[in-house]
Protein backbone atom coordinates (compact mmCIF):
# COMPACT_ATOMS: atom_id res chain seq x y z
CA UNK A 1 0.00 0.00 0.00
CA UNK A 2 2.59 2.60 0.59
CA UNK A 3 5.06 0.84 -1.35
CA UNK A 4 8.05 2.97 -2.55
CA UNK A 5 6.43 4.08 -6.09
CA UNK A 6 4.15 5.38 -4.29
CA UNK A 7 6.18 7.68 -2.07
CA UNK A 8 7.88 8.69 -5.01
CA UNK A 9 5.35 9.53 -7.65
CA UNK A 10 3.45 11.83 -4.44
CA UNK A 11 6.76 13.09 -4.22
CA UNK A 12 7.54 14.48 -7.76
CA UNK A 13 4.14 14.96 -7.92
CA UNK A 14 4.30 17.37 -5.19
CA UNK A 15 7.94 19.17 -6.98
CA UNK A 16 5.59 18.90 -10.57
CA UNK A 17 2.46 21.27 -9.06
CA UNK A 18 5.15 23.61 -6.65
CA UNK A 19 7.28 24.57 -9.91
CA UNK A 20 3.89 25.12 -11.62
CA UNK A 21 2.94 27.42 -8.82
CA UNK A 22 6.27 29.04 -8.95
CA UNK A 23 6.23 29.19 -12.69
CA UNK A 24 2.66 31.13 -12.52
CA UNK A 25 3.57 33.39 -10.06
CA UNK A 26 6.89 34.54 -12.09
CA UNK A 27 4.63 34.84 -15.14
CA UNK A 28 2.37 37.40 -13.58
CA UNK A 29 5.27 39.01 -11.38
CA UNK A 30 7.69 39.44 -13.93
CA UNK A 31 6.00 41.56 -16.74
CA UNK A 32 4.52 43.49 -13.79
CA UNK A 33 8.75 44.23 -12.92
CA UNK A 34 9.66 44.82 -16.74
CA UNK A 35 6.82 47.62 -16.92
CA UNK A 36 7.62 49.49 -13.69
CA UNK A 37 11.24 48.69 -14.43
CA UNK A 38 11.17 50.50 -18.26
CA UNK A 39 8.78 53.41 -17.15
CA UNK A 40 10.07 54.64 -13.97
CA UNK A 41 13.39 53.83 -15.76
CA UNK A 42 12.72 56.39 -18.17
CA UNK A 43 10.93 58.77 -16.26
CA UNK A 44 13.10 59.03 -13.21
CA UNK A 45 16.57 60.37 -14.74
CA UNK A 46 14.20 63.16 -16.18
CA UNK A 47 12.06 63.55 -13.03
CA UNK A 48 11.44 67.32 -12.70
CA UNK A 49 8.54 68.11 -9.83
CA UNK A 50 7.73 71.23 -12.18
CA UNK A 51 6.56 68.35 -14.64
CA UNK A 52 3.76 68.40 -12.30
CA UNK A 53 2.75 72.17 -12.54
CA UNK A 54 3.55 73.06 -15.78
CA UNK A 55 1.23 73.23 -18.58
CA UNK A 56 1.65 70.82 -21.41
CA UNK A 57 3.37 72.44 -24.99
CA UNK A 58 5.72 75.26 -25.93
CA UNK A 59 9.04 73.90 -27.19
CA UNK A 60 10.28 71.53 -24.66
CA UNK A 61 6.72 69.84 -24.84
CA UNK A 62 6.31 71.16 -21.10
CA UNK A 63 4.62 69.87 -18.15
CA UNK A 64 1.81 67.41 -17.70
CA UNK A 65 -0.20 69.48 -15.35
CA UNK A 66 -3.75 70.04 -17.05
CA UNK A 67 -3.90 66.17 -18.39
CA UNK A 68 -3.19 64.81 -14.86
CA UNK A 69 -6.39 67.15 -13.55
CA UNK A 70 -8.59 65.97 -16.82
CA UNK A 71 -7.85 62.63 -16.17
CA UNK A 72 -8.59 62.77 -12.50
CA UNK A 73 -11.85 64.71 -13.33
CA UNK A 74 -12.69 62.18 -16.11
CA UNK A 75 -12.00 59.33 -13.77
CA UNK A 76 -14.27 61.33 -11.03
CA UNK A 77 -17.11 61.49 -13.72
CA UNK A 78 -17.06 57.73 -14.56
CA UNK A 79 -17.32 56.79 -10.87
CA UNK A 80 -19.95 59.03 -10.37
CA UNK A 81 -22.32 58.10 -13.55
CA UNK A 82 -20.95 54.64 -14.14
CA UNK A 83 -20.98 53.83 -10.17
CA UNK A 84 -24.75 54.79 -9.88
CA UNK A 85 -26.10 53.22 -13.19
CA UNK A 86 -23.35 50.24 -12.49
CA UNK A 87 -24.38 49.53 -8.79
CA UNK A 88 -28.14 50.61 -9.55
CA UNK A 89 -28.14 47.89 -12.08
CA UNK A 90 -26.57 45.02 -10.17
CA UNK A 91 -29.04 45.65 -7.43
CA UNK A 92 -31.53 45.72 -9.86
CA UNK A 93 -30.56 42.45 -11.40
CA UNK A 94 -30.21 40.93 -8.10
CA UNK A 95 -32.90 41.67 -6.10
CA UNK A 96 -36.18 43.09 -7.70
CA UNK A 97 -36.15 41.96 -11.20
CA UNK A 98 -38.03 39.14 -12.35
CA UNK A 99 -35.71 36.12 -13.66
CA UNK A 100 -37.10 36.28 -17.70
CA UNK A 101 -36.02 40.17 -17.64
CA UNK A 102 -32.39 39.04 -16.17
CA UNK A 103 -31.77 36.71 -18.29
CA UNK A 104 -32.20 39.52 -21.52
CA UNK A 105 -30.60 42.22 -19.26
CA UNK A 106 -27.46 39.54 -18.31
CA UNK A 107 -27.06 39.26 -22.04
CA UNK A 108 -27.00 42.59 -23.15
CA UNK A 109 -24.93 43.40 -20.70
CA UNK A 110 -22.61 40.76 -21.58
CA UNK A 111 -22.60 41.46 -24.93
CA UNK A 112 -22.28 45.21 -24.43
CA UNK A 113 -19.39 44.39 -22.38
CA UNK A 114 -17.64 42.67 -25.06
CA UNK A 115 -17.93 45.33 -27.45
CA UNK A 116 -13.81 47.15 -28.13
CA UNK A 117 -13.60 50.15 -26.47
CA UNK A 118 -12.27 51.76 -29.70
CA UNK A 119 -15.85 50.67 -31.55
CA UNK A 120 -17.40 52.16 -28.48
CA UNK A 121 -15.37 55.29 -29.09
CA UNK A 122 -16.57 55.61 -32.77
CA UNK A 123 -19.64 55.06 -32.08
CA UNK A 124 -19.27 57.94 -29.46
CA UNK A 125 -17.67 59.81 -32.05
CA UNK A 126 -20.40 59.49 -34.49
CA UNK A 127 -23.37 59.99 -32.23
CA UNK A 128 -22.10 62.20 -29.57
CA UNK A 129 -19.68 64.40 -31.02
CA UNK A 130 -20.91 64.68 -34.56
CA UNK A 131 -24.47 64.08 -34.56
CA UNK A 132 -25.75 65.60 -31.27
CA UNK A 133 -23.08 68.64 -31.92
CA UNK A 134 -21.40 67.86 -28.01
CA UNK A 135 -18.34 68.46 -30.11
CA UNK A 136 -15.20 67.20 -28.48
CA UNK A 137 -16.16 67.39 -24.25
CA UNK A 138 -16.09 65.73 -21.01
CA UNK A 139 -19.99 64.61 -21.31
CA UNK A 140 -19.04 62.70 -24.86
CA UNK A 141 -16.12 60.80 -22.85
CA UNK A 142 -17.98 60.29 -20.02
CA UNK A 143 -21.14 58.57 -21.68
CA UNK A 144 -18.71 56.12 -23.69
CA UNK A 145 -16.42 55.02 -20.85
CA UNK A 146 -19.48 54.70 -18.57
CA UNK A 147 -20.90 52.17 -21.07
CA UNK A 148 -17.69 50.80 -21.03
CA UNK A 149 -17.36 50.34 -17.57
CA UNK A 150 -21.34 49.99 -16.21
CA UNK A 151 -21.28 45.69 -17.28
CA UNK A 152 -18.27 44.97 -14.93
CA UNK A 153 -19.77 46.94 -11.87
CA UNK A 154 -22.94 45.38 -12.45
CA UNK A 155 -21.55 42.34 -12.70
CA UNK A 156 -19.29 42.78 -9.57
CA UNK A 157 -22.06 44.28 -8.03
CA UNK A 158 -24.64 41.15 -8.55
CA UNK A 159 -22.01 38.54 -7.50
CA UNK A 160 -21.22 40.47 -3.95
CA UNK A 161 -24.97 40.87 -3.54
CA UNK A 162 -25.67 36.82 -4.25
CA UNK A 163 -22.80 36.22 -2.00
CA UNK A 164 -24.54 37.31 1.22
CA UNK A 165 -25.85 34.71 3.26
CA UNK A 166 -29.36 34.62 3.25
CA UNK A 167 -29.11 34.12 6.65
CA UNK A 168 -28.66 37.95 6.92
CA UNK A 169 -31.77 38.26 5.00
CA UNK A 170 -33.79 35.92 7.49
CA UNK A 171 -32.88 37.84 10.26
CA UNK A 172 -33.68 41.17 8.96
CA UNK A 173 -37.32 39.65 7.98
CA UNK A 174 -37.66 37.69 11.07
CA UNK A 175 -37.56 40.84 12.52
CA UNK A 176 -39.84 43.17 10.30
CA UNK A 177 -37.91 45.31 8.72
CA UNK A 178 -38.86 46.47 5.18
CA UNK A 179 -37.55 45.50 1.76
CA UNK A 180 -35.00 48.62 2.07
CA UNK A 181 -34.41 48.04 5.61
CA UNK A 182 -33.15 44.72 4.81
CA UNK A 183 -31.36 45.30 1.63
CA UNK A 184 -29.58 48.38 3.44
CA UNK A 185 -28.48 46.83 6.76
CA UNK A 186 -28.47 43.20 5.87
CA UNK A 187 -27.04 42.83 2.27
CA UNK A 188 -25.46 46.00 0.95
CA UNK A 189 -23.58 46.52 3.81
CA UNK A 190 -21.97 42.93 4.07
CA UNK A 191 -21.51 43.19 -0.29
CA UNK A 192 -19.91 46.40 0.35
CA UNK A 193 -15.88 45.25 -0.61
CA UNK A 194 -17.42 43.48 -2.86
CA UNK A 195 -19.36 46.31 -4.85
CA UNK A 196 -15.97 48.56 -3.97
CA UNK A 197 -13.54 46.41 -5.84
CA UNK A 198 -15.96 46.06 -8.83
CA UNK A 199 -15.78 49.65 -9.27
CA UNK A 200 -12.18 50.78 -8.28
CA UNK A 201 -11.16 48.02 -10.98
CA UNK A 202 -13.48 49.78 -13.71
CA UNK A 203 -12.21 53.05 -12.53
CA UNK A 204 -8.68 52.14 -13.17
CA UNK A 205 -9.58 50.42 -16.36
CA UNK A 206 -11.48 53.31 -17.43
CA UNK A 207 -8.30 55.31 -16.71
CA UNK A 208 -6.24 53.52 -18.98
CA UNK A 209 -8.43 53.80 -21.94
CA UNK A 210 -7.17 55.92 -24.85
CA UNK A 211 -8.53 54.92 -28.05
CA UNK A 212 -12.49 55.95 -26.62
CA UNK A 213 -11.18 59.31 -25.31
CA UNK A 214 -8.95 60.06 -28.65
CA UNK A 215 -12.51 59.89 -30.12
CA UNK A 216 -14.70 61.82 -27.17
CA UNK A 217 -12.76 63.68 -24.94
CA UNK A 218 -10.16 65.17 -28.08
CA UNK A 219 -7.22 66.69 -27.06
CA UNK A 220 -6.26 69.82 -25.39
CA UNK A 221 -3.63 71.67 -23.17
CA UNK A 222 -5.54 73.62 -21.13
CA UNK A 223 -7.30 72.57 -17.75
CA UNK A 224 -10.65 71.07 -17.96
CA UNK A 225 -13.57 73.60 -18.25
CA UNK A 226 -17.11 73.57 -16.23
CA UNK A 227 -18.78 72.76 -19.31
CA UNK A 228 -19.96 69.45 -20.37
CA UNK A 229 -19.73 69.68 -24.17
CA UNK A 230 -18.12 71.92 -26.26
CA UNK A 231 -14.74 71.64 -24.16
CA UNK A 232 -12.15 68.93 -25.07
CA UNK A 233 -10.59 67.62 -22.23
CA UNK A 234 -6.74 66.44 -22.25
CA UNK A 235 -5.61 63.26 -20.67
CA UNK A 236 -2.90 61.70 -19.37
CA UNK A 237 -3.11 58.42 -22.20
CA UNK A 238 -3.00 61.19 -24.64
CA UNK A 239 0.27 61.99 -23.55
CA UNK A 240 1.96 58.34 -23.18
CA UNK A 241 0.47 57.63 -26.77
CA UNK A 242 1.48 60.76 -28.73
CA UNK A 243 4.48 62.68 -26.99
CA UNK A 244 6.39 59.10 -27.53
CA UNK A 245 6.77 59.66 -31.19
CA UNK A 246 7.27 63.19 -31.18
CA UNK A 247 10.44 64.28 -32.53
CA UNK A 248 11.20 66.73 -29.66
CA UNK A 249 13.87 66.14 -27.01
CA UNK A 250 12.38 65.12 -24.17
CA UNK A 251 8.79 64.13 -25.60
CA UNK A 252 9.90 60.05 -24.97
CA UNK A 253 10.65 61.24 -21.13
CA UNK A 254 7.45 63.26 -20.96
CA UNK A 255 5.58 59.78 -22.10
CA UNK A 256 7.40 58.00 -19.69
CA UNK A 257 6.44 60.50 -16.65
CA UNK A 258 2.64 60.14 -17.57
CA UNK A 259 2.79 56.59 -17.65
CA UNK A 260 4.12 56.72 -14.16
CA UNK A 261 2.13 59.23 -13.24
CA UNK A 262 -0.78 56.85 -14.27
CA UNK A 263 0.73 53.64 -12.47
CA UNK A 264 0.83 55.60 -9.31
CA UNK A 265 -2.86 57.26 -9.70
CA UNK A 266 -4.05 53.13 -10.12
CA UNK A 267 -1.97 52.32 -7.18
CA UNK A 268 -3.82 55.01 -4.89
CA UNK A 269 -7.13 53.89 -6.18
CA UNK A 270 -6.27 50.38 -5.17
CA UNK A 271 -4.97 51.66 -1.91
CA UNK A 272 -8.36 53.92 -1.62
CA UNK A 273 -10.30 50.16 -1.97
CA UNK A 274 -8.16 48.63 0.15
CA UNK A 275 -8.86 51.39 2.81
CA UNK A 276 -12.46 51.42 1.95
CA UNK A 277 -13.00 47.25 2.48
CA UNK A 278 -10.91 47.25 5.66
CA UNK A 279 -13.52 50.46 7.23
CA UNK A 280 -16.13 48.11 5.78
CA UNK A 281 -15.00 44.73 6.90
CA UNK A 282 -14.72 45.92 10.51
CA UNK A 283 -18.19 43.57 11.01
CA UNK A 284 -17.91 41.15 8.50
CA UNK A 285 -18.39 37.31 9.00
CA UNK A 286 -14.79 36.56 7.80
CA UNK A 287 -13.08 38.85 9.98
CA UNK A 288 -13.26 37.27 13.70
CA UNK A 289 -9.99 38.96 14.69
CA UNK A 290 -9.74 42.66 13.14
CA UNK A 291 -9.20 45.32 15.47
CA UNK A 292 -11.74 47.73 16.82
CA UNK B 1 -43.70 47.63 23.51
CA UNK B 2 -46.09 44.85 23.36
CA UNK B 3 -48.85 46.44 21.77
CA UNK B 4 -51.78 43.92 20.25
CA UNK B 5 -51.54 43.05 16.76
CA UNK B 6 -54.89 44.39 16.51
CA UNK B 7 -54.40 48.10 17.71
CA UNK B 8 -51.64 47.99 15.31
CA UNK B 9 -53.06 46.71 12.17
CA UNK B 10 -56.44 48.90 12.45
CA UNK B 11 -54.25 51.76 11.65
CA UNK B 12 -55.44 51.59 7.96
CA UNK B 13 -58.16 53.82 6.44
CA UNK B 14 -60.80 51.16 7.27
CA UNK B 15 -60.33 51.52 10.86
CA UNK B 16 -63.35 51.98 12.06
CA UNK B 17 -65.48 49.61 9.80
CA UNK B 18 -62.92 46.98 10.41
CA UNK B 19 -64.98 43.92 12.21
CA UNK B 20 -62.84 41.72 14.23
CA UNK B 21 -66.24 39.59 15.48
CA UNK B 22 -65.98 37.80 11.53
CA UNK B 23 -62.55 36.63 12.60
CA UNK B 24 -63.19 35.84 16.02
CA UNK B 25 -63.19 32.37 16.54
CA UNK B 26 -64.69 30.58 19.70
CA UNK B 27 -62.56 28.76 21.63
CA UNK B 28 -64.79 27.49 24.66
CA UNK B 29 -63.36 24.02 24.64
CA UNK B 30 -60.44 25.45 26.28
CA UNK B 31 -59.56 27.30 29.58
CA UNK B 32 -56.61 28.74 28.55
CA UNK B 33 -56.33 31.91 26.85
CA UNK B 34 -54.62 30.81 23.62
CA UNK B 35 -53.32 33.87 21.74
CA UNK B 36 -52.09 32.37 18.52
CA UNK B 37 -53.68 29.35 16.89
CA UNK B 38 -53.78 27.76 13.52
CA UNK B 39 -57.29 26.39 12.34
CA UNK B 40 -57.50 23.91 9.31
CA UNK B 41 -54.18 24.97 7.86
CA UNK B 42 -52.66 23.47 4.49
CA UNK B 43 -49.87 24.98 3.16
CA UNK B 44 -47.66 23.86 0.05
CA UNK B 45 -44.81 25.30 -2.87
CA UNK B 46 -46.75 24.90 -6.28
CA UNK B 47 -48.13 21.41 -6.93
CA UNK B 48 -46.73 19.85 -3.35
CA UNK B 49 -48.54 20.03 -0.26
CA UNK B 50 -46.25 20.14 2.77
CA UNK B 51 -48.56 20.67 5.58
CA UNK B 52 -52.36 19.18 5.87
CA UNK B 53 -55.60 20.90 8.04
CA UNK B 54 -53.31 21.51 10.95
CA UNK B 55 -55.32 23.01 14.05
CA UNK B 56 -53.36 23.35 16.62
CA UNK B 57 -53.43 26.00 19.76
CA UNK B 58 -50.31 27.63 21.74
CA UNK B 59 -51.86 28.78 25.17
CA UNK B 60 -50.95 31.81 26.46
CA UNK B 61 -47.83 31.98 28.48
CA UNK B 62 -46.43 28.70 27.35
CA UNK B 63 -43.75 26.84 25.68
CA UNK B 64 -44.87 24.39 22.88
CA UNK B 65 -42.53 22.19 21.24
CA UNK B 66 -43.16 20.88 18.10
CA UNK B 67 -41.32 17.66 16.93
CA UNK B 68 -41.36 14.82 14.50
CA UNK B 69 -38.67 13.80 12.19
CA UNK B 70 -36.76 15.73 9.73
CA UNK B 71 -38.85 16.93 6.33
CA UNK B 72 -41.98 16.47 8.21
CA UNK B 73 -42.79 20.04 7.70
CA UNK B 74 -41.99 21.64 11.10
CA UNK B 75 -40.22 24.55 9.95
CA UNK B 76 -42.64 24.89 7.39
CA UNK B 77 -45.43 25.37 9.73
CA UNK B 78 -43.13 27.60 12.30
CA UNK B 79 -42.47 30.09 9.51
CA UNK B 80 -46.36 30.20 8.15
CA UNK B 81 -47.21 31.63 11.73
CA UNK B 82 -45.11 35.02 10.89
CA UNK B 83 -45.35 34.70 6.98
CA UNK B 84 -42.05 34.01 6.90
CA UNK B 85 -43.06 32.22 3.29
CA UNK B 86 -45.21 34.80 1.54
CA UNK B 87 -42.08 35.42 -0.49
CA UNK B 88 -41.58 31.92 -1.18
CA UNK B 89 -41.42 30.97 -4.73
CA UNK B 90 -44.74 28.85 -4.98
CA UNK B 91 -46.01 28.96 -1.42
CA UNK B 92 -49.86 28.49 -0.98
CA UNK B 93 -52.04 28.53 2.45
CA UNK B 94 -55.66 27.61 3.12
CA UNK B 95 -57.19 27.71 6.57
CA UNK B 96 -56.10 30.33 9.18
CA UNK B 97 -53.44 31.41 11.24
CA UNK B 98 -55.41 33.31 13.93
CA UNK B 99 -53.36 35.66 16.02
CA UNK B 100 -55.26 37.81 19.38
CA UNK B 101 -58.67 36.90 17.15
CA UNK B 102 -57.47 38.56 13.63
CA UNK B 103 -56.30 35.98 10.84
CA UNK B 104 -52.79 37.11 9.86
CA UNK B 105 -53.22 36.70 6.09
CA UNK B 106 -55.99 38.78 6.18
CA UNK B 107 -55.47 42.02 3.51
CA UNK B 108 -55.48 44.05 6.40
CA UNK B 109 -52.41 42.62 8.38
CA UNK B 110 -49.05 44.36 8.09
CA UNK B 111 -46.43 41.29 7.62
CA UNK B 112 -44.18 43.69 8.81
CA UNK B 113 -46.06 44.59 12.12
CA UNK B 114 -46.87 41.20 12.78
CA UNK B 115 -43.36 40.06 12.51
CA UNK B 116 -42.38 42.30 15.33
CA UNK B 117 -45.44 41.00 17.44
CA UNK B 118 -44.14 37.03 16.63
CA UNK B 119 -40.56 36.83 16.65
CA UNK B 120 -38.07 34.18 15.02
CA UNK B 121 -34.97 32.71 15.92
CA UNK B 122 -33.11 30.75 13.57
CA UNK B 123 -31.23 27.43 13.72
CA UNK B 124 -27.84 29.15 13.23
CA UNK B 125 -27.16 32.42 15.08
CA UNK B 126 -27.10 35.18 12.52
CA UNK B 127 -26.08 38.57 13.72
CA UNK B 128 -25.82 40.92 11.57
CA UNK B 129 -22.25 41.88 10.28
CA UNK B 130 -22.76 45.22 12.44
CA UNK B 131 -21.70 46.28 15.91
CA UNK B 132 -23.34 43.78 18.90
CA UNK B 133 -24.94 47.20 20.00
CA UNK B 134 -26.36 47.92 16.92
CA UNK B 135 -27.40 43.93 16.55
CA UNK B 136 -29.60 44.00 19.47
CA UNK B 137 -31.55 47.52 18.45
CA UNK B 138 -31.80 46.80 14.96
CA UNK B 139 -35.17 45.94 15.20
CA UNK B 140 -36.02 48.54 17.50
CA UNK B 141 -34.06 51.12 14.89
CA UNK B 142 -35.81 50.16 12.30
CA UNK B 143 -39.43 49.46 13.86
CA UNK B 144 -38.70 53.20 15.38
CA UNK B 145 -39.58 52.10 18.50
CA UNK B 146 -37.12 54.84 20.31
CA UNK B 147 -35.21 57.37 20.37
CA UNK B 148 -31.67 57.51 19.50
CA UNK B 149 -29.92 58.07 22.70
CA UNK B 150 -31.69 55.74 24.29
CA UNK B 151 -30.59 52.94 22.18
CA UNK B 152 -27.76 52.28 24.12
CA UNK B 153 -30.01 51.28 27.40
CA UNK B 154 -31.95 49.64 25.31
CA UNK B 155 -29.22 47.27 24.32
CA UNK B 156 -27.67 46.79 27.86
CA UNK B 157 -30.99 45.93 29.43
CA UNK B 158 -31.48 43.63 26.82
CA UNK B 159 -28.22 41.32 26.79
CA UNK B 160 -28.78 41.61 30.63
CA UNK B 161 -32.64 40.11 29.85
CA UNK B 162 -30.36 37.20 28.17
CA UNK B 163 -27.73 37.37 30.62
CA UNK B 164 -25.09 38.02 27.92
CA UNK B 165 -24.20 41.69 29.09
CA UNK B 166 -21.93 40.48 31.85
CA UNK B 167 -19.20 38.77 29.36
CA UNK B 168 -19.07 41.47 26.75
CA UNK B 169 -19.87 44.74 28.24
CA UNK B 170 -16.70 46.42 27.28
CA UNK B 171 -17.04 44.90 24.17
CA UNK B 172 -20.53 46.29 22.87
CA UNK B 173 -19.25 47.81 19.68
CA UNK B 174 -17.51 44.69 18.80
CA UNK B 175 -17.97 42.49 16.16
CA UNK B 176 -20.72 39.68 17.05
CA UNK B 177 -18.74 37.20 14.59
CA UNK B 178 -15.98 37.19 17.34
CA UNK B 179 -18.10 35.73 20.26
CA UNK B 180 -19.32 31.70 20.95
CA UNK B 181 -21.93 30.56 19.23
CA UNK B 182 -23.87 30.19 21.97
CA UNK B 183 -23.18 33.47 22.72
CA UNK B 184 -24.10 34.89 19.52
CA UNK B 185 -27.71 33.05 19.85
CA UNK B 186 -28.04 34.95 22.82
CA UNK B 187 -27.34 37.91 20.95
CA UNK B 188 -30.20 37.31 17.97
CA UNK B 189 -32.65 36.61 21.00
CA UNK B 190 -32.02 39.82 22.86
CA UNK B 191 -32.42 41.21 19.03
CA UNK B 192 -35.64 39.63 18.58
CA UNK B 193 -37.14 40.54 22.21
CA UNK B 194 -35.67 43.70 21.91
CA UNK B 195 -39.19 44.85 19.84
CA UNK B 196 -41.30 43.34 22.01
CA UNK B 197 -42.89 40.40 20.61
CA UNK B 198 -45.32 38.82 21.81
CA UNK B 199 -45.20 35.12 20.66
CA UNK B 200 -41.54 33.91 19.73
CA UNK B 201 -40.76 31.46 17.31
CA UNK B 202 -37.75 28.96 17.77
CA UNK B 203 -36.39 27.05 14.68
CA UNK B 204 -33.95 24.76 16.35
CA UNK B 205 -32.16 27.35 18.27
CA UNK B 206 -29.54 24.94 19.85
CA UNK B 207 -29.27 22.33 16.75
CA UNK B 208 -25.49 24.46 16.20
CA UNK B 209 -25.00 24.72 19.96
CA UNK B 210 -22.59 23.04 22.26
CA UNK B 211 -24.28 21.38 25.25
CA UNK B 212 -23.42 23.91 27.84
CA UNK B 213 -24.41 26.91 25.61
CA UNK B 214 -27.51 24.67 24.83
CA UNK B 215 -28.20 24.90 28.42
CA UNK B 216 -27.90 28.61 28.77
CA UNK B 217 -29.58 29.17 25.39
CA UNK B 218 -32.77 26.90 27.52
CA UNK B 219 -32.85 28.41 30.76
CA UNK B 220 -33.60 31.63 28.79
CA UNK B 221 -35.98 30.13 27.08
CA UNK B 222 -37.58 28.78 29.94
CA UNK B 223 -37.19 32.33 32.08
CA UNK B 224 -39.22 33.98 29.25
CA UNK B 225 -42.37 32.44 29.92
CA UNK B 226 -45.06 33.32 31.01
CA UNK B 227 -44.18 36.44 29.75
CA UNK B 228 -43.97 35.49 26.70
CA UNK B 229 -45.87 32.34 24.29
CA UNK B 230 -43.02 30.57 22.99
CA UNK B 231 -43.13 27.41 20.07
CA UNK B 232 -39.89 25.87 19.40
CA UNK B 233 -39.08 23.35 16.87
CA UNK B 234 -36.62 21.39 18.55
CA UNK B 235 -35.40 17.92 17.66
CA UNK B 236 -34.02 17.17 20.97
CA UNK B 237 -36.90 14.99 22.67
CA UNK B 238 -35.03 15.35 25.95
CA UNK B 239 -34.76 19.66 24.94
CA UNK B 240 -38.64 19.43 24.53
CA UNK B 241 -39.12 17.35 28.27
CA UNK B 242 -37.25 19.64 29.83
CA UNK B 243 -38.66 22.64 28.91
CA UNK B 244 -41.98 22.65 26.78
CA UNK B 245 -45.67 22.20 28.69
CA UNK B 246 -47.16 21.32 25.68
CA UNK B 247 -45.83 19.00 22.58
CA UNK B 248 -47.33 18.24 19.20
CA UNK B 249 -45.61 15.80 17.21
CA UNK B 250 -45.90 15.83 13.19
CA UNK B 251 -45.00 13.61 10.41
CA UNK B 252 -45.23 13.23 7.12
CA UNK B 253 -47.30 16.64 7.22
CA UNK B 254 -50.05 15.72 9.28
CA UNK B 255 -50.00 16.42 13.01
CA UNK B 256 -50.42 13.14 14.46
CA UNK B 257 -51.07 13.94 18.13
CA UNK B 258 -50.92 17.02 20.47
CA UNK B 259 -51.05 18.06 24.09
CA UNK B 260 -49.72 17.96 27.37
CA UNK B 261 -45.51 17.41 26.37
CA UNK B 262 -45.73 14.92 29.29
CA UNK B 263 -48.44 13.60 27.82
CA UNK B 264 -47.49 13.34 24.19
CA UNK B 265 -43.28 13.05 24.85
CA UNK B 266 -44.13 10.21 27.68
CA UNK B 267 -47.05 8.42 27.02
CA UNK B 268 -48.09 9.20 23.57
CA UNK B 269 -51.71 7.98 22.26
CA UNK B 270 -50.71 7.03 18.71
CA UNK B 271 -48.63 4.50 17.50
CA UNK B 272 -46.24 7.23 15.41
CA UNK B 273 -45.97 8.82 17.99
CA UNK B 274 -44.76 6.06 20.76
CA UNK B 275 -42.11 4.94 17.51
CA UNK B 276 -40.83 8.34 17.49
CA UNK B 277 -40.47 9.56 21.24
CA UNK B 278 -39.31 6.10 22.22
CA UNK B 279 -36.27 6.67 19.09
CA UNK B 280 -37.87 3.93 17.20
CA UNK B 281 -37.95 5.53 14.12
CA UNK B 282 -35.11 8.29 12.88
N1 LIG C 1 -39.26 26.54 -0.46
C1 LIG C 1 -39.64 25.26 -0.59
N2 LIG C 1 -40.08 24.80 -1.79
C2 LIG C 1 -40.45 23.52 -1.93
N3 LIG C 1 -40.43 22.61 -0.96
C3 LIG C 1 -40.01 22.99 0.26
C4 LIG C 1 -39.59 24.34 0.52
N4 LIG C 1 -39.21 24.43 1.80
C5 LIG C 1 -39.39 23.20 2.34
N5 LIG C 1 -39.87 22.34 1.41
C6 LIG C 1 -40.19 20.93 1.64
O1 LIG C 1 -41.10 20.84 2.70
C7 LIG C 1 -40.85 19.70 3.47
C8 LIG C 1 -40.76 20.06 4.92
O2 LIG C 1 -39.61 20.81 5.14
P1 LIG C 1 -39.32 21.48 6.53
O3 LIG C 1 -40.48 22.29 6.93
O4 LIG C 1 -38.01 22.19 6.43
O5 LIG C 1 -39.18 20.21 7.47
P2 LIG C 1 -38.58 20.09 8.93
O6 LIG C 1 -38.30 21.43 9.46
O7 LIG C 1 -39.63 19.36 9.71
O8 LIG C 1 -37.35 19.25 8.82
C9 LIG C 1 -39.58 19.06 2.93
O9 LIG C 1 -39.94 17.96 2.14
C10 LIG C 1 -38.98 20.14 2.09
O10 LIG C 1 -38.30 19.59 1.00
MG1 LIG D 1 -36.46 22.38 10.01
Amino acid sequence: MFSKSHLLRRKILDKAMWALATFSLVCIVAPLAWLVWGVVGRALPHWNWSLLTTKPGGANGGGLSTLIVGTLVITAGVAVVAGIIGIGSGLYLSELCPEGKGKILRTASEVLSGVPAIVLGFLGYTVLVVEFKWGFSLGAALVVLSIMVVPYIAKATEVAILQVPTAFREAAEGLGMTRWQTLRRAVLKPAAPGIVTGLIIALAIAMGETAPLLYTAGASNNFPTSHITHSPVGFLTYAVWTDYNQPLAGSAELSATAAVLLLVIVLMLILLSRLVIRVSKKYSINNSHGGR
Amino acid sequence: MTQSLASDITTGPNQGDFDYSQKRIDDASSQLQVPLKTIDLSVGFSHSTILNEISLSFPKGTITALVGPTGCGKSTFLRTLNRMNDHVRGFWHKGSVVLDDVNIYDKSVDPLVLRRNVGMVFQRPNPFPMSIKDNVVSGVKAHKLAKRKDLLAIAESQLKEVGLYDAIADRMDDSPFRLSGGQQQLLCLARALAVGPEVLLLDEPTASLDPVSTSSVESLISALVPKLTIVIVTHNLAQARRIAQHAAFFFNGELVEHGLAAQVLEDPEHETTAQFVTGRMG
